[in-house]
Order: C-alpha cells, then sequence, then structure tokens
C-alpha cells in the first residue's frame, strides 16, 4: 500500500477525496443520525437535537405489550448464532479437510458440489425447505432453523477451509505419519494449529452472519417464544400503530453493537471473506 | 490406503448428511411442490374428502344432473331411523310397518318420502311426517369422509349407482387435500402480472448490476487505489458497513432518511417543500431507492474484488507509463481496465445470482410497493407462498415460481464452475496410506 501511494505520487488525489467523500455522506449521516436520534430528542421539524434522552431505552426495562422480553430475545439470539457457528466450525474444518488431503470415492464430485452450492441462491428454497420443516415438526423451534441456516452457510465454510488447508504444507503431515502418528491425530494435533486464523476468521464471519440473519428466522420461527432480534425489530417496525423511530434505532443499535464491535477489531480477517465472495 | 479413506468419508459425513437434508433436498422437493396445488386451503398433508356447495358446483359443470341429485336431499328408510323414530314414542305400528314394509327403500324427495309415509296405516297427522321425514333425511351435503371408499360406499347406499368415470369426477370433486397438476406454469406462462414481474426483475437486476455492483464498484476501487494508504482504508471500511449491518436495521436506516417524519423530508422542509414519502409516494421514487439500498451493500463485493486485482498489477507498468506522460484516465484506460475483465466477469456473474435471488431488502423497505411497482420475482415467489393478505398461501405456485430461479442459479453456477475452472483447484493427495 505503501508503494501504491508513490505510484500516483504525480497526480492530486484531493478531487477523488471529495468527490468519494461527498458520495460516502447519505452512508456516515445515516449512522451518525442512528447513534444520536437513541439518546436526544429534538424539536419537530428540526434536525438538530436539543435535550438528552433515555427514555428511547425503555425497551430494556420495560416489556412491549405484545412483544416478548427483550431478554428472551437476545438470548435466543445468542444461542442460535453460537450453536450456528460451532457446527459450522466442527463441520466444515473436518469435511475440508477431507477434501484437501484425503483420498474419498467421489472427492472431485463433491468438490465441485460445494463450489456450485456456494454460488448457489439458497434464498431460492426457503418455500421447500418451509414445507420441510412443517412435515417433520420443527417448524418454529430454534432447532430447526437453526440446522437449516447452518447447512446452507456450510458449502462456504467447506470451501474456505479447504483453501486454507491447501496452503499447509505437506511436510508437516509427512513428519507426523513418519512418527507413527494416524492420520486423525495428524489433523488433529500439528494440522488444525497451523489454520487457527482461518478458524478464526470463518468463526466471526458464520457468528455475524447468523447474527444479522433474518429471513429465515421470520419465516420458519416466527412464534414469540423463539423469536431472535432481528424478527423482533422487524416486528416493530411493521406495527403501523406505534411508529417511533427513535424506538426503533435504540434496539437497532442495541443489536448491531456487537457486530460493530466485532468489526472494529477484525476488521482485516473480514476483507479476506468478503472479498472472496459472498452473497448480499 | 484405508484407514485414510474411512477416515475420510467419517470426517465428510456430517457435511455431506446436512447438505443433503437442507439443501439437495430442497431442491428436489421444490420441483415436486411445483407440480403440485398445495396451498393452505388443501394443507400439506393428505386430505379428505368433504361434499360441500363449493364441491358441487365444482362437479356441476362436468355432470349437471349427477351434482343436483347429490345436492338434493336423499330420504332412505333404514334400521337407523327406525330406530330414531322409535325413541319419539308416536303410535308403535309406525316404526314397525316401517320397518316390516320399507326397510331400503330410498326416495329422491321429500315429498316421495313423505307420501310413503302419509299412507301407513296409523295415519300420521301432517306435523308427525314432517318429523318422521325428517329422521329419514340422508343428504351427503355437508358431510366428510376420510376415505375415498367411504365416501363412494356412502353414496352407493343412498341408491346412487355410479359408474368409474363417475365415481373418479365426484371423488376429484369433493377431494379437499393437493393433487398434482401442471397448473401453477401455466398461471406463470401466461398472466400477464407474471409477465410485469418479470420486467421488474429483469429491470432491476440490470440497472443495479450496471450502475453498482460493477460500475460504482469499480469507482471505489479505482480512486481508492489513487489514495493513500490511510484515507483509502477509511472509505473502504466505510463502504464496507453496508453489508456488515444486519439487514434489518440498515433498511431501517433507509426509511428514517426516506419517510415523511424522516431526514430528507426535515431537510427539504427547511427550504419549505413540504413533507413527503420519498421511499413510497411513486414508483420512481421506489426503484430509485430499492436500487440504491441493494446497491450500497453490492458495491463492496465488487470494491474488495476489484482493489486486490488492482494491487496485483505490478508496479512497473504505472511507473513506465507515468515516465511515458500518461494522464490518469489513461492509466486506468489502458493499464487497469484490461487487466480486471476476469474479476469484472467474476463479480458480474456472482452478483446476478444474489439479485435474482435475495429480496430481504425490497420485502423489508418497500414490500414490492407501492402497488407493486417494485415486486421482483424472487419477492412475488415469497409473497404468494410465504406471506400475503388473502390469507390463502399457494405453496405450489409459489414453488413453481421459485423454480425457475432455482434452475437459473443451477444453470449460472455450472457456467461459474466451468468458467473459473475448478479442477485446477484439486491436486492429488501425497500421503496414501
Amino acid at each position: 500500500m505503501v508503494e501504491k501511494t508513490r505510484v500516483s505520487a504525480n497526480f492530486s488525489s484531493v478531487p477523488v477525496i471529495l468527490a468519494l467523500g461527498l458520495l460516502s455522506l447519505p452512508l456516515v449521516l445515516m449512522y451518525v443520525y442512528l447513534f444520536i436520534d437513541t439518546v436526544s430528542n429534538s424539536e419537530t421539524g428540526s434536525l438538530i437535537p436539543n435535550e438528552f434522552t433515555l427514555e428511547h431505552w425503555s425497551f430494556l426495562w420495560e416489556t412491549k405489550p405484545g412483544k416478548p422480553n427483550i431478554w428472551l430475545v437476545t438470548l435466543n439470539t445468542f444461542v442460535f448464532t453460537s450453536v450456528i457457528t460451532t457446527v459450522i466450525l466442527l463441520v466444515s474444518s473436518m469435511a475440508g479437510y477431507v477434501l484437501s488431503r484425503l483420498n474419498v470415492p467421489a472427492r472431485g464430485f463433491f468438490l465441485a458440489g460445494v463450489m456450485v452450492l456456494h454460488a448457489f441462491p439458497s434464498v431460492t428454497l426457503i418455500i421447500a425447505i418451509f414445507i420441510v420443516l412443517q412435515y417433520i415438526g420443527l417448524y418454529n423451534s430454534l432447532l430447526g432453523v437453526i440446522l437449516v441456516k447452518a447447512a446452507i452457510d456450510l458449502p462456504l465454510g467447506i470451501w474456505l477451509m479447504k483453501g486454507f488447508y491447501d496452503t499447509v504444507p505437506w511436510e508437516i503431515e509427512m513428519a507426523g505419519v513418519v512418527d507413527g502418528a494416524s492420520r486423525f491425530t495428524v489433523w488433529r494435533r500439528l494440522v488444525l494449529p497451523q489454520i487457527r486464523p482461518a478458524v478464526m476468521a470463518l468463526g466471526l464471519f458464520s457468528f455475524l452472519s447468523g447474527w444479522s440473519e433474518f429471513i429465515l428466522p421470520q419465516v420458519l420461527a416466527p412464534g414469540a417464544q423463539v423469536q431472535v432480534l432481528s424478527v423482533y425489530l422487524a416486528s416493530l417496525i411493521a406495527d403501523d400503530n406505534n411508529f417511533d423511530f427513535a424506538t426503533f434505532k435504540a434496539v437497532g443499535v442495541f443489536y448491531v453493537i456487537p457486530v460493530l464491535i466485532l468489526y472494529v477489531f477484525f476488521q482485516k480477517h473480514l476483507m479476506n471473506i468478503y472479498g472472496g465472495g459472498t452473497k448480499g | 490406503m484405508r484407514t485414510s479413506r474411512t477416515l475420510g468419508l467419517i470426517m465428510i459425513a456430517p457435511a455431506a448428511i446436512m447438505i443433503l437434508l437442507f439443501f439437495l433436498m430442497p431442491v428436489v422437493l421444490t420441483a415436486v411442490f411445483s407440480l403440485t396445488n398445495m396451498s393452505t386451503a388443501t394443507g400439506i398433508s393428505g386430505g379428505a374428502y368433504q361434499v360441500t356447495q363449493a364441491a358441487v358446483n365444482r362437479l356441476t359443470t362436468d355432470m349437471p344432473e349427477l351434482a343436483a341429485a347429490i345436492a338434493g336431499p336423499r330420504f332412505v328408510i333404514d334400521e337407523e331411523g327406525v330406530a330414531a323414530l322409535e325413541a319419539l314414542k308416536l303410535k308403535p305400528g309406525l316404526a314397525a310397518e316401517l320397518r316390516a314394509e320399507h326397510l331400503g327403500e330410498v326416495f329422491a324427495s321429500r315429498r316421495e318420502a313423505e307420501r310413503v309415509i302419509k299412507a301407513l296405516k296409523d295415519r300420521p297427522s301432517t306435523r308427525e311426517v314432517k318429523r318422521i321425514s325428517d329422521l329419514f333425511n340422508r343428504s351427503v351435503l355437508n358431510t366428510r369422509f376420510e376415505t375415498r371408499q367411504a365416501l363412494l360406499e356412502s353414496l352407493r347406499k343412498l341408491g346412487f349407482n355410479l359408474g368409474p368415470e363417475e365415481q373418479e369426477a365426484v371423488a376429484k370433486a369433493t377431494y379437499t387435500g393437493w393433487v398434482w397438476t401442471a397448473d401453477n406454469f401455466r398461471t406463470i406462462g401466461n398472466s400477464p402480472d407474471m409477465a410485469q414481474i418479470f420486467l421488474n426483475t429483469a429491470f432491476y437486476v440490470a440497472v443495479t448490476l450496471l450502475f453498482f455492483n460493477v460500475g460504482y464498484a469499480l469507482f471505489l476501487a479505482l480512486t481508492t487505489h489513487y489514495m493513500a494508504a490511510a484515507t483509502a482504508s477509511i472509505f473502504r471500511a466505510v463502504w464496507l458497513l453496508p453489508r456488515i449491518t444486519p439487514v434489518v436495521i440498515y433498511v431501517l436506516m433507509w426509511k428514517w432518511l426516506t419517510w415523511d417524519n424522516g431526514f430528507l423530508s426535515l431537510f427539504m422542509g427547511q427550504f419549505g417543500y413540504p413533507p413527503r414519502n420519498y421511499l413510497l409516494d411513486n414508483a420512481q421514487g421506489a426503484w430509485f431507492f430499492v436500487i440504491l439500498i441493494n446497491g450500497f451493500i453490492g458495491a463492496s463485493m465488487g470494491m474488495l474484488v476489484f482493489s486486490s486485482a488492482i494491487k496485483a498489477i505490478p508496479e512497473t507498468q504505472f511507473h513506465a507509463s507515468e515516465v511515458d506522460g500518461a494522464s490518469r484516465w489513461q492509466q486506468i484506460r489502458y493499464i487497469i481496465l484490461p487487466q480486471l475483465r476476469w474479476p469484472i466477469l467474476f463479480v458480474t456473474c456472482y452478483q446476478t445470482l444474489s439479485l435474482l435471488a435475495s429480496f430481504n431488502e425490497i420485502l423489508l423497505s418497500t414490500r414490492g410497493g407501492p402497488g407493486r411497482a417494485t415486486e421482483v420475482w424472487s419477492l412475488a415467489a415469497y409473497h404468494t407462498a410465504l406471506q400475503n393478505y388473502t390469507g390463502n398461501l399457494e405453496y405450489g405456485l409459489g414453488a413453481a415460481m421459485a423454480l425457475v430461479l432455482v434452475v437459473i442459479g443451477v444453470i449460472l453456477s455450472l457456467i461459474y464452475l466451468r468458467v473459473f475452472r475448478y479442477d485446477t483447484l484439486i491436486s492429488k493427495p501425497l500421503i496414501e496410506d
């Protein structure tokens, strides 16, 4: 990057910065006001806040009529997200290793399948999945939607893990095998520690993806007992009788804070994964 | 050899099972469901046979006489009715005579049945005749049968001797469960609504892709390339925010920006414009913001892919061009763009699929409105099968609409697989134990 700057030293970068700054303005404005509006009130017709208040945060200590308790919803979201992350990490770190290193029948086929599925728009399957969950009785349960979400994110996870395993030198495994370790021990004790950053990145990605997921829980588990934060917030906004942007934003900030914290601290890891191509 | 193979199979099994159950099976089932008329009304498991007025109306078009006969009352002198008559404690002779003389007789109308009852030796009064005849009314209208057998058996007892063709027609008209049909595809092919939704989708995907997912992404990558590293990373971070932010909040922020009590209205209010809902007032505004909302998310992927591709271009090419006096525009035109051909193709392929399939943002922002102006294919499938105002969710039709996307998805991903050469990615395992 430093050398890059030198390359274009002939040109002034002020005009591009101005242009891009102008274009980024709406985004920045939306984020700034997202935070300001949750802790302040402003006079009607004015954009400048004139008093500090915490009233918009009252949803934290009093449950809204007809809505589930916010802490139950938060707990659900945590369970949903962490189980998904664990399942994805566990399953794809095993499958990725097999595809990268082990000789199994139909390896090429499986690999091609994973790559196709990774590009495949899985939202289109939601109608069939909805009916399947109704048949097997997992509709409106956290377990059902967790399994579905984990399965849908798996191809990407396997694909990433396979890529990371490919970068681990064979010599490490050779050495282990020569010393008499089984292939499983080699994977567990020698290879897995080598790709710790990858596990970290994938875990982070799965967590964010699970935390943000909206349409799957909305369709497959909309019930009050199993609601997650995204569905809760969407149902608040959809309720036309109590329209109050400041409260929505307060719930929104409450919901987005873990995401922003992770983003600020682990931006580099995430850039790698998002650059590799995910949906959206 | 064998241990590595067994271990491999065991380690890959969980992934294989999950993908099979919640990924491949739904693909197949989407196709299966698309060939049915499943809906809230038919339920998703089997149905029953219910003789309702609606069922009779369905039957009327093909077999008007049979339909009228089934709908009309039927009077059967049976043991059940006689027993009920005895329980009424009228003159005992009535029940005894009916049992002895008329058991098993069937009358097509109340008048015929009452004529027989009136002719009984005990001479019931007119009021009694009416009460008695009610006991023998065996109309099937508004009765429900669990099986086809039960329905036909009951009709036979009522004196309908149906041929196989008639049996078929009656069973079909009264069945409440789902049946196999290709009507969904006919609906998709013929309905003008569907054609409009198709055009909407094409417009939405083409414009978003051209202006944002590729166009604006390219602009971001190029401008950040010509900046100091620190500034560039700030802008990249800002433009990655839409992707990182959970979609519900992201759309909420846009609503705040565009609604009549939101930022734009307040801002324009300073200059004397009345507040209005910029998002939903008219179709143009709705499209404008729908494309912005999706485009801002889509731009980040292209930005990252193109940035890393530009970074991979050898520095010497830039140095040489600057020595030769190339302008910034000439550098972009003759050095950068030609070397971005593959990344651009990759992003185009990838984002076409995501744009076709994703409806989160539109659902949350305009819900396809105003009217159905911003209804795109995937959203229409969702509305048809999973959420609509009429309350009858048409799973079959929705699945058929989704199947169109699934097929496009499979074809495009296969092309993607061929173009981006996955076979170069597989190398043989080096350890064979």
